[in-house]
């Protein structure tokens, strides 16, 4: 799995790419969710436009990211969602804990809308 | 008319990074049916997620320990099995709690998934060891089951 970093309007943005399988990555997600909290970023957008798909460990990485993030004041929302991801978000009710936009900007706006 | 019959037998070690190899051999094998992307996909990640479990709670993450899986397209019928090498795990209390797990609990979905995309999901002992997971799904789209 690789991980693309950027900023848009203020929000930290994580690009995916690749198949979000948990196991041993779930560490590295674990400590890069903390160093993005550490370095103040409460605004996190997940861009899953390059993940094909996703196993329960996976969305256990994006839960523990939530979380973390969460208990920091901040929020974590999902951006482009494919239909694979979205039915498994779906079936696991997890579509109730994650926001999710269309794309990145999408979700940049969300995050303005809520600091106004 | 015969029912149209194929088998493909594989085994990947017990790394996640393997998983790939499974869903790309379920996309090519389900093409055979004209079931839709969709439909292959939830069979796919089904098997996925049984595999991982494999991986995990079977093998737990011993890569010196294969993960079997069988894919059998049996006219209509996309049947699975996946087996571990592990030594067994307590599948009883997963399978009878039907209650989700809590939405912050980063674990326990695993069996929820397989259940949702698969029709018939079955749980056995292996006498020599390890878990055997069957998931069954029907295509009901007018596949071809017979064969030309």
């Amino acid at each position: 799995m690789k991980v693309n970093q950027r900023e848009v309007h203020g929000a930290a943005v994580l690009e995916l790419n690749g198949k979000l399988t948990g196991g041993p990555e779930a560490e590295t997600f674990r400590e890069l969710f903390k160093t993005l909290v550490d370095q103040g970023k409460r605004n996190i957008i997940i861009n899953l436009k390059k993940v094909d798909w996703i196993n329960s460990t996976g969305l256990g990485i994006l839960i523990a990211g939530h979380s973390t993030v969460r208990k920091a004041g901040g929020e974590l929302v999902l951006c482009n969602v494919g239909d694979r991801i979205d039915s498994i978000l779906y079936v696991t009710k997890l579509n109730l804990l994650f926001p999710a936009f269309e794309d990145e900007e999408a979700a940049a706006d969300h995050f303005r809308k809520e600091t106004e | 008319m015969a029912v149209r019959q194929e088998k493909m037998e594989f085994s990947i070690p017990s790394d996640f990074k393997f998983l790939g190899a499974v869903d790309a051999a379920v996309q090519d094998l389900a093409r055979e049916l004209s079931c839709g992307q969709r439909w292959i996909n939830d069979f796919s990640t089904a098997l996925v997620e049984a595999c991982s479990n494999a991986i995990e709670h079977g093998n737990q993450y011993d890569k010196g320990k294969a993960v079997r899986v069988v894919i059998c397209l049996n006219g209509h019928r996309l049947i699975a099995r996946v087996q571990d090498e592990g030594n067994g795990f307590n599948y009883d209390d997963y399978l009878s709690d039907a209650t989700p797990p809590d939405p912050l609990s980063e674990r326990g979905r695993g069996i929820l998934i397989m259940r949702a995309f698969t029709d018939e999901l079955t749980f056995s002992r292996r006498s020599g060891g390890g878990v055997c997971v069957e998931l069954v799904k029907d295509c009901e789209d007018g596949s071809p089951s017979s064969q030309a």
